[in-house]
């Protein structure tokens, strides 16, 4: 058990647990009021967690982890807890049980989903694994790493703390490249560019780790003569790791950064690149969060792309990408996104031969590194373990691509390639896109 | 068969009818005191949609992979709540005098041996497996012998005893895991108005902006 929650847990007062009830009561409506009732331990859901899948033991059933919140929401919340609590399992929130709750919605939960899908009532555990992980937080049970990454977020505009002159000179040293690359001069990476249409945005390891990633946007964008620009300030990073402390206050002043730089620059769509959470963040949360229907629609780059394609705005040749590539499918993007077939599509006519995980789409398998593991370090081994499940569908497809349109998911997926010898690539679409590319000349690419 | 509802157990029958019916309503009115949420991204799909398929389509072994894996459990659940029906059917008609016809009572007959034995198989399984043990609560074998008992009465001694059994299966119907013949309408309602809001639900819908 991590010494740093203990230690927590030690200074932990009543106060700070009835703050902690107070603020779970809060976060819950007649839907998760619903859910909480309903569960009926069938276990079934067991099979449907790449956690139980991996290392099969009771701590790892979905419904098992739901039976700790659900206890304490029996004990505190309803009659039959308060008067027969060993009856129906309930349990008043103690120490105890507040590690419990910290052990199994931060240490054993992606908040993929895929367990409300297996659920025999359809209970999506997910929103409850929220509620308990926004009630630990006001208890400052948060793990520090991840609370540390929201932090950037609101202290330096991205979650890295990438400063506006670095971000500047990435950009420009991908323009350059970007030219060499199509051979145009007159290619751009626009940033805050007053009116254009698309306002793209990316996650901040593009611009640290992967520029790649980004040329290979802004060449697609080039090619499909694309009117679109980046922010320079506050506004380009579409990450928001709030999603997953659930600390809403806080999820709603990151994500009003992309509300600010769509006001400021007067675009009229905003384009999230390839992350599932960021997609999440933006389309679904973001306007929960902040209370306000958004007036401009929120895309995801595969959705552009496929469109670009329908259109006949770019061209690929499928020749170019040979290799037998198969398809992540990040559990933000598609199970809570409903981003499914646009990268589908684009991928059958970028590449020459698409093969699918088995089960794939909605039923996929979390890689293992979303709902913040990445930057939970204490639960590092157990991320890994969990991601064998993956790492298994990657293997029994022969691919030697995979394609990931998510840069938390290429983060893990890159590990378990260490990890499990899988001895593939991992690309994003966009790159799989480009390099298919019939290159326009000059006088085809729209102004 | 005589009319059963003025004698002191079918009256008693009626009197755990109501109260299972009213403690129902106040956990209903209960959750909904909690407020509900109004959305406002925009919808890429349509959540009546969505909730027309939880009920359907995203139950069926195709589009899950729960009971594609476990269909003996989900053979024995099916088993069981339909055991349950046709027992709480019968025990309508009990209640105000009316005899199955002959030719339905052996259909009657076998879905309530087979309720029951999916019920008792759901038991066996609940106390066989270690995991599912760990899971379970006494609830949750209290709930299980009630119905389970409610449903082979009605098979082999459809009398007296039976009609005790449906007294204290409608007692405890609000006060345990049986209160999920409520909640499972309503969870799985937002479960699929949620899914279809957002284009998830059904597969191969439009997903719009």
């Amino acid at each position: 058990m991590s010494t740093e929650l203990e230690q927590k847990l030690d200074t932990l007062t009543d106060a700070d647990y009835a703050r902690g009830l107070e603020v779970f009561r809060g976060g819950l409506k007649e839907a998760e009021a619903s859910y909480l009732n309903a569960c009926v331990r069938c276990g079934l859901c067991a099979g449907g967690c790449h956690y139980h899948r991996t290392e099969p033991e009771l701590e790892n059933v979905p419904g098992r982890k739901l039976d700790h919140i659900a206890s304490v929401f029996k004990a505190h919340f309803t009659t039959m807890g308060r008067l027969a609590p060993g009856l129906v399992g309930a349990k008043r929130f103690d120490r105890d049980m507040a590690r419990a709750w910290v052990d199994a919605v931060f240490g054993r939960c992606t908040l993929c989903g895929r367990c409300s899908m297996n659920c025999t009532i359809g209970i999506p555990l997910p929103a409850l694994f929220r509620a308990a992980r926004r009630a630990l937080g006001a208890m400052g049970l948060v793990p520090e790493d991840l609370q540390a990454t929201v932090e950037n977020s609101l202290q330096h505009g991205n979650n890295m703390a990438i400063e506006r002159e670095e971000w500047v000179e990435t950009v420009e040293w991908m323009e350059e490249e970007l030219q060499a690359d199509t051979g145009d001069p007159e290619a751009r990476i626009p940033l805050d560019k007053q009116g254009a249409r698309c306002l793209f945005t990316v996650n901040p390891r593009e611009a640290k780790f992967f520029p790649l990633s980004l040329q290979a946007s802004a060449k697609v964008f080039w090619a499909a003569g694309e009117d679109w620009t980046l922010a320079s300030d506050g506004g380009w990073d579409l990450t928001n790791y709030a999603l997953f402390t659930c600390e809403d206050d806080q999820a709603a002043a990151i994500v009003k950064n992309l509300t600010d730089a769509m006001t400021r620059l007067g675009c009229q769509v905003l384009v999230i690149g390839e992350c599932g959470h960021g997609y999440q963040s933006a389309r679904w949360m973001g306007p929960e969060w902040l209370k306000q229907r958004f007036p401009f629609p929120v895309v995801s780059i595969l959705e552009l792309m496929d469109g670009y394609l329908n259109e006949g705005r770019i061209h690929v040749d499928s020749a170019r990408n040979q290799e037998p590539v198969t398809l992540h499918d990040p559990c933000n993007l598609v199970r809570h996104g409903g981003i499914s077939e646009p990268q589908r599509r684009v991928l059958r006519r970028a590449v020459a031969n698409l093969v699918e995980m088995a089960p794939h789409g909605v039923e996929n398998y979390c890689c293992g590194g979303g709902g913040g593991q990445l930057a939970m370090s204490r639960y590092r081994n157990r991320r890994l373990a969990a991601g064998k499940k993956k790492a298994d569908q990657i293997r029994a497809t022969g691919a030697k691509v995979v394609a990931a349109p998510c840069h938390n998911c290429i983060d893990q997926l890159s590990e378990l390639n260490k990890e499990y010898q899988l001895k593939v690539q991992i690309k994003t679409v966009a790159e799989l896109v480009a390099a298919a590319l019939i290159v326009p000349t000059h006088s085809e690419v729209l102004p | 068969m005589p009319n059963q509802l003025f004698t002191p157990l079918g009256t008693a029958v009626v009197a755990a009818g109501v109260w299972a019916v009213a403690g129902l309503l106040v956990l209903r009115a209960r959750a909904r005191a909690f407020g509900s949420r109004q959305p406002f991204a925009a919808a890429a799909g349509d959540p009546a949609a969505g909730i027309r398929y939880a009920f359907t389509g995203a139950m069926s072994p195709g589009a899950k992979e729960s009971v594609r894996e476990h269909l003996p459990s989900y053979g024995l659940g099916l088993a069981f709540h339909g055991g349950i029906f046709t027992a709480f059917a019968l025990l309508a008609l009990s209640l105000a005098g009316f005899e199955l016809p002959r030719s339905l009572w052996l259909g009657a007959r076998a879905l309530l041996a087979l309720g029951a034995m999916g019920g008792l198989g759901l038991l066996l399984k609940r106390l066989l497996k270690a995991e599912l043990r760990g899971l379970s609560r006494p609830d949750d074998f209290v709930s299980n012998l009630l119905a389970t008992a409610f449903v082979a009465l009605a098979l082999v001694s459809p009398g007296q005893a039976w009609l005790l059994s449906a007294i204290l299966l409608l007692f405890y119907a609000p006060l345990g895991k049986i209160r999920h013949c409520l909640f499972f309408f309503m969870a799985r309602s937002h479960f699929g108005a949620f899914f279809g809001r957002r284009g998830v639900f059904p597969p191969g819908g439009s997903h719009v902006h």
